[in-house]
């Protein structure tokens, strides 16, 4: 019988392991607030996970779950996808995952508009590793591998995202938890790539950025903010003064990838297992 | 002039014919053409072909030996050696004799260029004769197999259909293209009258066109169709590429997607993802791509994920010859992906074991949950050659899986199923999304049953014996070495993958069949320890292990997997594929050729 998702029947036997006041506890509370919301039934909900402190979310969790390689897990939640499009797709990583090690399979991701939602915990550092900078630290970071600081810029991820076809690309907050969920839930019910960067303060090896920095940084985009503009969404993701907050690009016509896949107009991969193949048609041009 | 001591004869029941022009000019569709026809003829076929990593210029060349039995490779000697352009003459000064014929591209040839030259030469105007009929200069390849088939009174009818199916998707070349056809058969069949032209002697038709006739890339890809492979995902590179082309031509008529994936790290992780939510999946790529691959080879080993990856091996290291073939990735092979974990190495031979091993490849990932790797190399995935047709109808059914992978409710209890439970064989019943009461987590971090992360030492030593346990199952279903030759042999030649296809031919010549024997290995791991050895057992014979490295992998495993200790290597490590001329000429007592290493 399908069940539908609860925050019981999610409840996992393993306790978080993150440090006190770490933004990922409040980040899996939206994201199972958002699935309870939507009413998915269990079984239709794929989880993937990245390796690091966000990654380790897979055993916070129970469902179906994919637990991956450091970098790779958007290239397996494609493969996923196609295999069973009828499953919702959510990826959960951090910055140093999807930004770095698999900067080349979000951008791919991207340009298909796989229909995907992701979910960066974004907080700046590699912190599983103890605290090195990340692709989205600030130039002139301290850290234990940049101990004369850090001398690239911060990667410009939802700009590329924008750029490259993401289909579905926000902001949010760890601190607005709120908002955060119907983020998140719009991420999930869009039909193509959606690219969610959530900041989280780590208050462990991000002394810079903390609650306070954030409450001082974040901003709502406005209520007449018009997401359906790719122009308008790369001219807000160029402003350095402030993070801001909300659906910054939603396109009206992008289409998912498996939509224009042969053999995928209505059952899943999956459910056309050939159990009686007949080989005719392939050895045609070998007769 | 040298007179030539051109051999005639009647009928022929074998032929070695190759073709040789830049890149380009249409080698590769001229040598296909020409190896269908014969194929239709009846015969067994090999076509083998050479070409230089760029699209245009270079010399590329396409080599067909047809005959009426086993026609299990290329061989160096040419019957019939048509070269597109004269200066190419030298390039095959070591293939031709005074038996062979060789038909020049040209209006004249200047035989005081070439004095030591024994073989006959004719030039004629291949071109032209295109041309004449309307067609552009590319249809010289066309003109060419038309020349060919009066040479060796070939069925022009086969031939002419032939020609017509390779252009079915043009009406209006096919037409052009059967009227050069013809022109150029009639010219030669005239040059023929004339005494212009030898008669080569009629290619004999057996009748009985019952084979296939593929690539290695193609017999891997029908193999894996058969098995109910739904997923393919891959990169470019030569030279497993031609699984990708036919498998991406497939999905018009089979339920299987095709991903082209942005690098081979994607292309192993989507077939990983299509895999874990339970569709057959498989990736390949050559060396170089493997490399890239190997995290998540290893990956599949920890998580239990089915997955199958064709090694299609070339000429090494880094991009070292992309278009030529090796052996030297076997070590890579077996120790690729860190930590200690199951897998399945294949390695076909013949066509035929292309396509059983690959169809086998993809139950047995399935039912053990581990990765296999098909290890071939470019000399077969890129030859074709004729294999008899197999049943048409293949039956699939799912493997070690909860609810035989149906979808939706199922007989579990709520709460009680473990992805990665204890079983005695080692084989846990694997869940996959889109099933109720089966909540797993598959992880790339050591786990309990359940799948949660653990770092405990009793559940680490517990997981790591359980995906072991699989091997005694798993040795009973692997492709035991292969023996064929004399049962009392003076020497054996040993080797793994494609080189059967040479030792065979080798042993087509009684003499050395007498006191010669070869084995061949379908799978080098987990080793067949036990049936090598059981093999050799009562044999006194000379062991020399054949394989396309520089190093003896192939000998130092077998030292390491059994009781044997003497064997001799002989090696060829320069993107070359053996030669059975070559070897027959060393078991003979001559000195082995300069281009191998005798290793004693």
């Amino acid at each position: 019988m399908s069940q539908a998702l609860t925050l019981q029947n999610m409840l996992s036997p393993v306790q978080p392991t993150w440090c006190p006041g770490c933004g990922n506890f409040s980040i899996l509370t939206a994201l199972k607030q958002a699935l309870i919301e939507l009413d998915l039934p269990m079984e239709e909900v794929t989880l993937v996970f990245g390796i690091g402190c966000s990654g380790n979310t897979a055993d916070f969790i129970k469902g179906h779950a994919l637990h991956a390689l450091h970098g790779r897990g958007l290239a397996n939640a494609v493969g996923i996808k196609l295999a069973n499009h009828r499953q919702k797709v959510i990826m959960i990583g951090g910055d140093g995952d999807i930004y770095g090690e698999g900067l080349n399979h979000l951008v791919a991701a991207c340009r298909g508009n796989h229909d995907i939602t992701t979910l960066v915990f974004n907080n700046h550092r590699y912190s599983l590793t103890t605290g090195q900078t990340s692709p989205t630290s600030n130039k002139g970071t301290l850290s234990k591998s940049t101990p004369q600081g850090l001398i690239e810029d911060p990667i410009g991820a939802l700009s590329i995202a924008v750029s490259n076809g993401a289909g579905f690309v926000a902001r949010a907050y760890a601190g607005k938890l709120k908002q955060m969920v119907e983020i998140v839930k719009a991420g999930i019910t869009y039909e193509g790539f959606s690219l969610i960067d959530v900041q989280q303060p780590c208050p462990t090896f991000n002394k810079e950025q903390d609650y306070a920095w954030y409450q001082q940084n974040v901003v709502d985009l406005p209520a007449d903010y018009d997401a359906s503009s790719q122009g308008q969404a790369l001219m807000e993701l160029l402003k350095v003064d402030r993070l801001s907050l909300g659906v910054i690009y939603q396109s009206p016509t992008r289409q998912a990838y498996h939509t224009e896949v042969m053999h995928l107009a209505s059952q899943s991969l999956i459910e056309q297992f050939p159990t009686q193949i007949d080989l005719s048609e392939a050895v045609t041009e070998f007769i | 002039m040298l007179e030539s001591s051109y051999k005639r004869m009647q009928e022929r029941s074998a032929i070695n014919w190759k073709i040789s022009a830049k890149a380009g000019e249409g080698v590769m569709s001229c040598a296909k053409l020409f190896a269908k026809a014969c194929k239709r003829q009846g015969l067994s076929v090999f076509n083998y072909y050479e070409y230089p990593s760029l699209i245009k210029g270079g010399l590329q060349s396409g080599q067909v030996h047809a005959a009426l039995h086993k026609a299990h490779c290329q061989r160096r000697h040419l019957d019939l050696l048509i070269v597109f352009h004269e200066k190419f003459i030298k390039d095959h000064l070591q293939e031709i004799d005074h038996n062979s014929l060789i038909l020049v591209n040209a209006n004249a040839y200047d035989p005081s260029k070439y004095p030591e030259l024994q073989a006959r030469v004719i030039a004629v105007n291949l071109t032209k004769i295109a041309r004449d009929q309307g067609a552009n200069p590319l249809a010289t390849n066309v003109a060419a197999l038309g020349f060919c088939a009066a040479l060796l009174e070939m069925d022009l009818q086969i031939m002419g259909r032939v020609v017509i199916e390779e252009f079915a998707k043009n009406k209006e070349a096919a037409k052009l293209n059967l009227l050069v056809l013809k022109a150029a058969f009639d010219a030669a069949s005239k040059l023929i009258a004339e005494g212009q032209a030898p008669f080569l002697g009629k290619l004999l038709n057996s009748g009985l066109d019952e084979q296939l006739l593929l690539s290695g890339n193609e017999a891997i890809g029908l193999g894996a169709l058969a098995a109910g492979i739904q997923f393919y995902s891959a990169y470019p590179m030569t030279p497993a590429t031609g699984v990708l082309h036919f498998l991406a031509e497939q999905q018009k008529h089979y339920p299987i997607v095709v991903k082209h994936a942005e690098d081979e790290i994607a292309a192993i992780n989507h077939a990983l993802g299509a895999a874990f939510a339970g569709v057959r999946a498989m990736t390949g790529s050559s060396g170089g791509g493997f490399a890239l691959m190997v995290e998540s080879l290893s990956f599949a080993g920890v998580a239990e994920i089915p997955l199958v990856v064709l090694e299609g091996v070339r000429q090494g290291p880094a991009t070292g010859l992309p278009t030529w073939t090796s052996q030297g990735d076997l070590n890579f092979v077996l120790g690729a992906g860190h930590g200690d974990f199951l897998r399945v190495i294949l390695t076909p031979g013949d066509m035929s074991e292309h396509f059983t091993l690959a169809k086998l490849a993809v139950e047995l990932a399935e039912k053990y949950q581990l990765p296999v790797i098909i290890m071939s190399d470019k000399f077969m995935l890129e030859s074709q050659q004729s294999m008899p047709r197999f049943d048409m109808t293949n039956q699939n059914k799912r493997l070690s899986m909860v609810n035989d992978g149906q979808l939706g409710d199922n007989d579990l209890v709520e709460g009680e199923y473990l992805r990665y439970k204890v079983t005695e064989d080692g084989i846990s019943p694997r869940a996959i999304p889109g099933q109720s009461k089966a909540w797993q987590l598959t992880n790339s971090y050591e786990h309990d049953q359940y799948g949660f992360a653990t770092e405990e030492a009793f559940e680490t030593k517990r997981a790591v014996d359980k995906r072991a346990a699989k091997l005694n199952s798993l040795i009973q279903e692997l492709p035991k070495p292969i023996y064929e030759g004399s049962v009392a042999p003076k020497r054996i030649l040993l080797s793994f993958g494609s080189t059967i296809n040479i030792t065979r031919d080798l042993l087509l010549d009684e003499e050395l069949a007498a006191e010669t024997a070869l084995i061949h290995l379908p799978c080098v791991y987990p080793f067949p320890s036990v049936e090598l050895e059981n093999l050799l057992a009562d044999k006194q014979a000379e062991i020399f292990v054949l394989e396309g490295d520089s190093t003896g992998q192939l000998a130092a495993l077998i030292k390491r997997e059994t009781n044997l200790s003497k064997l001799k290597s002989i090696l060829r490590y320069d993107g070359r594929p053996f030669y059975s001329e070559d070897l027959s000429e060393f078991l003979r007592g001559k000195k082995l050729h300069e281009q191998y290493r005798l290793v004693e």
